[in-house]
């Protein structure tokens, strides 16, 4: 144990060092395996199905603000799917654009659930969402993971009806509509992970909350069972045929992410160096603030404190100062 | 004279205005109603295109029913649907959108707060400093 704290004040401090340089290259790292995934997935559109394409956003990205990866991976995936069919371009353009202007105007900062939710699909983790989001989020959080699990669903749905969508022919375009809008809306699966989902980030984040010792591994645990419970009900409910040992593993699979997320992320305050300027009347200043990183956790000491029982026996009562 | 903790105060104060300040400070030029009202009439536009997608996305599914009874349709009642709908649709989403931007508007408010102490420390600090080389 004493290692891994070790370990992770080391992170801190070259972190807070380096904060300039793995930034970016994370941001690169999130762009990049999101745009190989829907590449991946939906890549019909052969000029952006191209390594240095990809290579080339993921680079943007890492500079840009982060939203703009969500809106740079959204018009891929809108391009792709306008490649493959119009129509299904027009249902994604569609939904994209109600999360868009329902929702993320009120939460900019959690857009970018929107592009993790899918990409733990991707990955065969995406219980670590609802775990991750309960712990660090709000309960408002729930609605960015829905929009995350829809925007994973739809898309997923659409590239698994590729076959029958071409088995329309070229006049079907209403029919074809039709068929995309009623495979969405009546996608079960996809109904009750939304469900589970954002259960289970109200029910992690109200357990975190509680002022008990190990509350957030109370939570986690307790939001795991609840989900593969939930999972389990929507299976048994609308035979949804939920992989029960894929559910299973998974969640083992996640708790232990989340753990070392909790470790490493959620807890630890990655105070970054900052650069400020400013100047007074006689003076600029081009200050370089440089967070401390102090370990020393506070040792528990028993101070025992004993009254006499003369002063419990006979209370003075006209004390002065 | 470069005095040590006028400078701290100055680069925490720095540091506020450059990240979370910003935003709270474009909040905090507002009285609080014009800035409630201004985002609400915002989420009203927001909702507003947001139903007539759905709306859109509802007739093209439609389109064949819709064309074949387009004639024997009482217009009128649709129509008068169709605003209830959107009356409705409306009026939650900005009932929404003013919560949110009251307690938005209140917390911003309070940590500009913070931030105007420290100015007035500030100046008192300068005010110490110049008083002492008169």
């Amino acid at each position: 144990m004493t290692n891994l704290l070790v370990l992770r004040e080391q992170m801190k401090k070259i972190y807070s060092r380096y904060e300039a340089y793995i930034t970016p290259t994370l941001k690169f790292l999130l762009a990049f395996i999101s745009l190989s995934m829907i590449n991946n997935v939906i890549g019909y559109m052969s000029s952006l199905n191209n390594m240095a394409v990809v290579l080339i956003l993921a680079l943007m990205c890492s500079f840009l603000p982060m939203n703009l990866t969500i809106v740079i991976s959204a018009v891929v995936t809108l391009a792709h799917l306008y490649a493959f069919s119009l129509e299904c371009a027009v249902v994604a353009l569609a939904i994209f654009l109600l999360l868009f202007i329902l929702y993320f105007r009120f939460s900019p900062k959690d857009t970018i659930v929107v592009l993790l939710t899918p990409l733990c699909f991707g990955l065969k983790i995406p219980y670590v969402i609802p775990l991750a989001m309960g712990l660090v989020g709000t309960p408002v959080s729930a609605v960015s993971v829905a929009c995350g699990v829809i925007v994973y669903y739809v898309i997923t749905y659409m590239s698994k009806s590729a076959a029958a969508l071409n088995a329309f022919d070229a006049d079907g375009m209403v029919q074809k509509f039709r068929y995309i809008i009623d495979g969405v809306i009546g996608n079960r699966e996809m109904m009750v992970t939304l469900v589970a989902f954002a259960a289970t980030i109200i029910v992690v984040y109200f357990i975190r909350r509680l002022s008990v010792d190990y509350a957030w591994t109370i939570a986690m645990i307790t939001g795991t069972l609840f989900n593969i419970l939930c999972m389990l009900l929507g299976d048994l409910l609308y035979s949804t045929n939920v992989s029960v040992l894929g559910l299973i593993f998974g969640s083992i699979v996640s708790v232990f992410l989340v753990k070392v997320l909790q470790f490493f992320v959620f807890n630890v305050d990655y105070s970054r160096t900052e650069m400020v300027q400013f100047e007074d009347d006689e003076y600029y200043y081009y200050v370089k603030a440089v967070p401390k990183n102090t370990v020393a956790a506070p040792e528990k000491r028993v101070k025992t404190i004993r009254v006499p029982d003369k002063a419990v026996n006979h209370p003075r009562k006209d004390v002065r100062r | 004279m470069l005095n040590e903790e006028r400078i701290k105060l100055m680069t925490k104060m720095a540091s506020y205005e450059a990240n979370e300040g910003k935003r709270n400070m474009a909040i905090g030029n507002y009285f609080r109603g014009d800035y409630i009202s201004v985002q609400v009439i915002k989420s009203i536009i927001h909702a507003t295109i947001a139903f007539f997608i759905v709306f859109a996305l509802f007739v093209f599914y439609d389109l064949e029913l819709l064309m074949a009874d387009i004639y024997k349709m009482d217009l009128l009642d649709l129509g008068k649907t169709i605003i209830i709908y959107y009356l409705v649709f409306v009026v939650i989403y900005a009932v929404i959108s003013y919560v949110v931007y009251a307690y938005r508007y209140a917390k911003a408010r309070k940590s500009l707060k913070i931030y105007y102490n420290n100015l007035k420390k500030l100046a008192y600090l300068y005010d110490k400093e110049s008083k002492r080389y008169e």
